[in-house]
């Protein structure tokens, strides 16, 4: 158990990763009751955008002057495939039975994956994304990479940001509204629509946040790595208490916790030794998803809601 | 509601359009006489005088259908029977499905080939009658609505048009050696191809509200008596045709022949709607279930019959597989409402529970079940991994199942992958799969030789074929049945409110989770054979989304494109997925992307799929039972309209 | 009042807490055999919050459900199956269901048909499906619906489809039928039509609890009635005592100066 706070630390910076896509998934459905199936691809294109950005400024620029601009490139293209994406997909079939949107996020997904596959140069293999130069960090016992630094840093700037922004801005509060009784805030004057599209929005800007947090720590951006990391970051909105986004953040490091956690030890457990390891870490979260919905349906920080007659 | 009325789209006199239509019509048809081309390097060799071939035999169809409404809806005795509604817009559909083929033939032997000069007289003649069908039917009184405002797209869309050009400029004026030029290039082209699009869906706009085409409720005359026999042999018929058109479609060689096919078949089906005779066929088929049921089995069967070779009963025993598996999702999505996202893996439980004890030397198990065991053991593992997954999700709001069994699709593959002696304990030899299951052997029958019946051999995959039938109709029957009982009434009481069929003394959990489970039984049922079929179980073969079915947004696709809660809808929408990526290979790259618009373009434009749902099959219902004129059936046939 | 040995609804002490609203509070109430009992009150006074206690869509935090002596499940679907069946205020039919459709899937509880049995068709299964059938038809004539049997349920008028709802309640056999606003929405002539059936229903053997806006449905209607405001029960009795009842009337009128006049024929959502 040596390993144990450099098993804790690669969790919880996993985790932060989850926790930033986490967030798009719960506040669309939060506002609309909507899976956005195809968010794990809005942080696959934001990547890309992001990886686009890199390769049109002149070759050996800093990473330091770099990074800001392939952010907002990511921000960019995430948030207008988003919000097209509302506009034309989603909004035509807020009244439409519940399955047809689920359906059509599921077209999207695909689409947009496919999209990129056919059409973005060399994209049918993985693309090389820069990484931090430099040693890693060691902290004690801990060792950080330096590319984790970007996530570490920009993490918890963006909760923080995010909870100014929903607690004391006349949009956050009308966003919060929204998500308790559309009827009702529409009736206040609440340009629900709006608010719908800024959901999508600030959930995009995250997933591009979390798509350069990404590319900065794998070295490397693919036209599927939104699948599985959208199923993670939807594990964790569902662990959190789904609509809930601080709720969301705490989801994805409890997942990412428990996947580093998992890798680690559980081949240490009698009986176990053949079900450690990177193999099987992603069926772990699962498991720990279908535990969590067996003893708290609601989430960690979820609230019961009755039907109502 | 709009009002229609009745009128031509271009006002000629009523004789001249009728004759107009019919010589296009024959035109058309006589044009598969005659050479198309002059080299047999346009595949199909359209090349002989006298001797139709290829694209050619669906010119004749095209013109022959076009004549033959044309002459019903005129009243020529004989012929009534063809369209009982009488109305013109049958002809122009049909008179469209000319056209198309004419269209394409030409367009394709042009591009092919390189050059008009390629085209013979033939295809001078074909793209004429097509044009002249066209152009006489719209000369037809047809059922138009009378207003229809012109649409005007989002005016920010276009400045899209200026933006295309601009933008490829842009791109031309990067230096090749830059890294990201290449990605410029691709943008410039999104960029032309979006511009494209908003210019063709604007044009597709004003197009509407020119021809104003719309559908008038045209009442059925009732229909005309007649004697048992004959309507039974009407049935027959009508299932010989089926069949007909289906191995057509199945056996094309080459993708052009496909792609008329398709194109034509979409016309006369929706012409053959219009005309009435569809609804009449069902009437027929409402009174004589048993009849129906026994020639729609018999049609299937004697498939392999019309095969020489294995080529294509194999596409057959495939499409049946991926058709009876969604049938099996339809029980889950279409009646009981509820999104199961992983469904394929329920497949690959039973492949992968029949493969290993199936008596393969790969199998870490050594036992060699008998068939009968086998299945039962698929589909019992299937089920019980049913009731795992949904026993803790089926209680919460549906769209956590949605996602929990997404979940589980992908660990199911990735557990599959692990367990192979390295990662995990060795038990499905991970990418590699389980090869070489042996062939099946049923009370003495090797289904893996072929034998001779009727003095037809029937190969390996006729053999599978058949069998795959016999689960085939098991699942329909399942689904019939249970769907037409106290159980699936219950199952879309739920779909429709569960809160009120709770109140009705439902217990939603518990039907949920038998419905959940009844379908993975079914998937693990079909995945049994389909180990045998495809001789290796991979890891591979039950993806969430891929190129080729079976896969689950294909088999969800399935249901949703066919009609969910129908029967023959998730038939025809798994047959239509799997022939179309196998016929059309040119289309290989962009498949999954145009499957992923697709996807989105169908649930704006037609949520309800192909085949609608309970709601017609009432109003045939109604029509078929003479209902007193008082009342409202009217409300209803708008209901369903 | 009827004082029967043991009442058919027994409710004692419900009080239904969320967070730190209290919507009922501690309400009790009792329904006999045969009996029309009526609850009316301003909206939000917790009516419809009581249904749901009632039916076991909620669990009521504090106090006691008995039917027929026993206590009652927190589950809808035992609720009915123990004989109580209801009707919905904002109508929630099947709507791509056919009404006799519908109606069949009242009779849920009472056949036992499983998916072998479906599948195998075996005599005992068409008798069940025949017998459910004429007893659908029965109650569907019973309502004035028989006509329109085979019609989809979305595409009947407002006041059929309120028919259609007590029809489908009906099939499962219920000894207490719950009716939630069975008026809201009809004009005159339909209430009066709505006010047979409840009669005709009672005669059929079936108590009945109504909520209601409508004083004069109620008044004429029912037995008792009982006042529920702000979530308390304040008066309870005939119609003389609950009219002249002070309480009453400044719940539904306002005390003269507080000024708060809620609509008395206005549905609360």
């Amino acid at each position: 158990m040596h390993d144990l706070p450099q098993q804790l630390a690669n969790g919880l910076i996993l985790g932060a990763l989850y926790g930033l896509v986490a967030i798009g998934y719960t506040m669309v459905y939060g506002i609309v009751q909507l899976i956005n199936f195809a968010h794990g691809e809005i942080v696959m294109v934001g990547g890309f955008g992001a990886l686009t950005a890199y390769l049109a400024l002149p070759g050996g620029t800093t990473l330091w002057l770099a990074l800001p601009l392939m952010l907002i490139a990511g921000i960019l293209v995430s948030t207008l495939t988003a919000v097209a994406a509302e506009r034309f997909a989603y909004r035509p079939l807020r009244n439409a039975p519940r399955l047809a949107p689920l359906i059509t996020a599921i077209g999207l997904s695909i689409f947009l994956q496919q999209l990129v596959f056919s059409f973005y140069p060399d994209a049918k293999k993985a693309r090389v994304f820069p990484k931090i130069p430099g040693d890693p960090f060691s902290l004690g016992s801990v060792t950080i990479q330096r590319s984790d630094l970007f996530l570490i840093i920009a993490a918890p700037l963006c909760m923080l940001a995010l909870g100014w922004f929903v607690t004391r801005t006349r949009s956050g509060r009308a966003m919060q509204a929204t998500s308790q009784d559309p009827d009702t805030a529409k009736l206040m004057g609440i340009d629900t629509d709006r608010i719908i599209v800024m959901a999508f929005a600030i959930g995009a800007a995250f997933a591009a946040v979390a798509a350069v947090a990404y590319g900065l720590r794998s070295g490397q951006v693919d036209f599927r790595m939104g699948f599985i990391l959208g199923l993670k970051a939807f594990t964790a909105a569902v662990l959190g208490g789904i609509g809930n986004i601080y709720g969301a953040m705490l989801g994805g490091i409890a997942l990412g916790l428990a996947e580093a956690l998992a890798t680690g030890y559980i081949q240490h457990l009698p009986g176990m030794h053949l079900f450690g390891g990177g193999a099987w870490k992603d069926v772990w979260a699962f498991v720990l998803l279908i535990l969590v919905l067996l003893v708290r349906p609601q989430g960690l920080l979820g609230e019961r809601v009755a039907d109502r007659a | 509601m709009t009002t229609t009325e009745t009128a031509p789209v271009i006002p000629l006199p009523a004789r001249a359009a009728t004759t107009l239509t019919g010589l296009g019509a024959l035109a058309t048809a006589a044009s598969a006489a005659l050479p198309w081309t002059w080299t047999s390097d346009f595949p199909g060799d359209l090349t002989y005088t006298g001797a139709p071939a290829g694209l050619q035999w669906l010119a004749i169809a095209a013109g022959v259908l076009t004549l033959v409404l044309l002459l019903a809806t005129q009243g020529t005795p004989g012929l009534r029977w063809a369209a009982p509604t009488r109305s013109n817009n049958a002809v122009l559909l049909a008179a469209t499905g000319a056209l198309a083929v004419a269209a394409y033939s030409v367009t394709a032997i042009t591009v092919e080939l390189g050059g008009l000069a390629n085209l013979e007289p033939g295809g001078w003649i074909l793209a004429g009658g097509g044009l002249l069908t066209v152009l006489g039917a719209l000369g037809l009184p047809l059922d138009r609505r009378t207003a229809v405002p012109v649409r005007i797209l989002d005016k920010r869309l276009f400045l899209l048009l200026p933006a295309a050009p601009l933008g490829w400029y842009g791109a031309h004026a990067i230096p090749d050696d830059q890294p990201v030029a290449p990605v410029m290039t691709a943008l410039s082209g999104a960029l032309a191809i979006a511009a494209g699009a908003v210019l063709l869906l604007q044009l597709g706009h004003l197009a509407n509200s020119w021809l104003r085409l719309g559908k008038a409720d045209r009442p059925l005359p009732p229909p005309r008596r007649l004697p048992s026999w004959v309507e039974v042999l009407v049935i027959i018929a009508a299932f010989g045709a089926g069949l007909y058109a289906i191995t057509f479609g199945i056996d094309t060689e080459y993708g052009e022949l496909f792609t008329g096919y398709l194109l034509l078949a979409a016309l006369v089906a929706a012409a053959l709607t219009r005309s009435g005779l569809i609804t009449r066929l069902r009437t027929l088929t409402v009174q004589h279930r048993p009849v129906t049921t026994g020639a729609a089995f018999a049609a299937a069967a004697s498939f392999p019959f019309t095969q020489s070779s294995d080529q294509y009963t194999s596409v057959a025993t495939n499409i049946l597989i991926f058709a009876t598996v969604a049938l099996g999702l339809n029980i889950v999505v279409g009646l009981a409402g509820l999104l199961d996202l992983g469904y394929v893996a329920f497949l690959g439980v039973g492949a992968y529970a029949a493969a290993l004890v199936s008596g393969s030397p790969a199998s870490p198990i050594h036992v060699q079940f008998p068939f009968w065991a086998a299945m039962l053991t698929g589909a019992a593992v299937s089920m019980v991994f049913g009731v795992l997954i949904g026993a803790p999700t089926l209680r919460l709001r549906g769209d956590y199942l949605a996602i929990v069994t997404l979940g589980f699709g992908e660990i199911f593959r990735i557990t599959m992958l692990n367990l192979n002696g390295t990662t995990g304990p060795k038990v499905t030899n991970g990418s590699n799969g389980i090869p070489r299951i042996p062939d099946l052997e049923i009370l003495g029958f090797d289904l893996g030789k072929p034998h001779t019946v009727a003095g037809i051999e029937l190969g390996r995959f006729s053999n599978y074929y058949l069998l795959m039938l016999l689960v085939t109709a098991l699942v329909v029957l399942v689904f019939a049945r249970v769907g037409n009982s106290r159980i699936g009434r219950a199952w879309v009481a739920i779909r429709e409110d569960e809160t009120a069929a709770e109140a009705m003394g439902i217990n939603g959990f518990r039907l949920k989770l038998l419905a959940f489970a009844l379908g993975a039984c079914l998937a693990g049922l079909a995945g049994t054979v389909q180990a045998h079929v495809s001789y290796t179980v991979t890891p591979d073969q039950y993806t969430f989304a891929d190129a080729l079915p079976p896969n689950s947004a294909f088999l969800l696709a399935a249901v949703i494109l066919g009609g969910m809660g129908t029967i023959s809808g998730p038939l025809v929408g798994a047959t239509l997925l799997f022939l179309i990526p196998k016929k059309l290979e040119f289309l290989s790259d962009y498949q999954l992307l145009a499957f992923g618009a697709a996807l989105i373009v169908l649930m704006r434009v037609r949520p309800e799929g192909l085949i609608p749902n309970r709601r017609r099959q009432l109003e045939f219902h109604e029509a078929a039972t003479p209902a007193p004129p008082t009342g409202e059936p009217t409300a209803l046939t708008k209901a369903g309209a | 009042m009827t004082t029967a040995a043991a009442p058919l609804l027994d409710v004692t002490g419900v009080t239904m807490r969320f967070g730190g609203l209290t919507a009922v509070n501690d309400v009790s109430l009792t329904v006999g055999e045969g009996e029309i009992i009526g609850l009316i009150g301003p909206n939000g006074a917790g009516k419809t919050t009581f249904f749901n206690c009632l039916t076991g869509l909620y669990v009521p935090t504090e106090g006691s459900v008995r039917y027929r002596g026993t206590l009652l499940p927190p589950k809808p679907h035992l609720v009915t199956q123990a004989g109580i069946a209801r009707t919905f205020q904002n109508i929630r039919l099947f709507a791509n269901m056919t009404v006799l459709e519908n109606v069949l899937v009242g009779r849920h509880t009472r056949t036992r048909e499983g998916v072998f049995s479906a599948i195998l068709r075996g005599p005992g299964y068409h008798r069940a499906e025949r017998e459910g059938r004429e007893k659908a038809m029965e109650l569907l004539a019973f309502t004035g619906l028989a006509e329109k049997a085979d019609h989809l349920a979305r595409n009947l008028p407002y006041g059929e489809q309120r028919k259609l709802e007590i029809a489908r309640a009906l099939a499962s056999e219920p000894g207490l039928l719950l009716l939630d606003e069975p008026t809201a929405g009809m004009n005159p002539q339909e209430t009066r039509a709505a006010e047979e059936l409840v009669f005709a229903i009672r005669d059929k053997g079936v108590s009945i609890l109504v909520i209601e806006h409508d004083m004069r449905f109620i008044f004429n209607l029912c037995d008792r009635t009982a006042v529920l405001v702000q979530g308390e029960k304040i008066v309870e009795g005939d119609r003389e005592t609950v009219q002249t009842d002070e309480r009453v009337i400044t719940a539904y009128l306002g005390a003269p100066l507080e000024g708060t006049t809620p609509a008395v024929t206005e549905t609360d959502q």
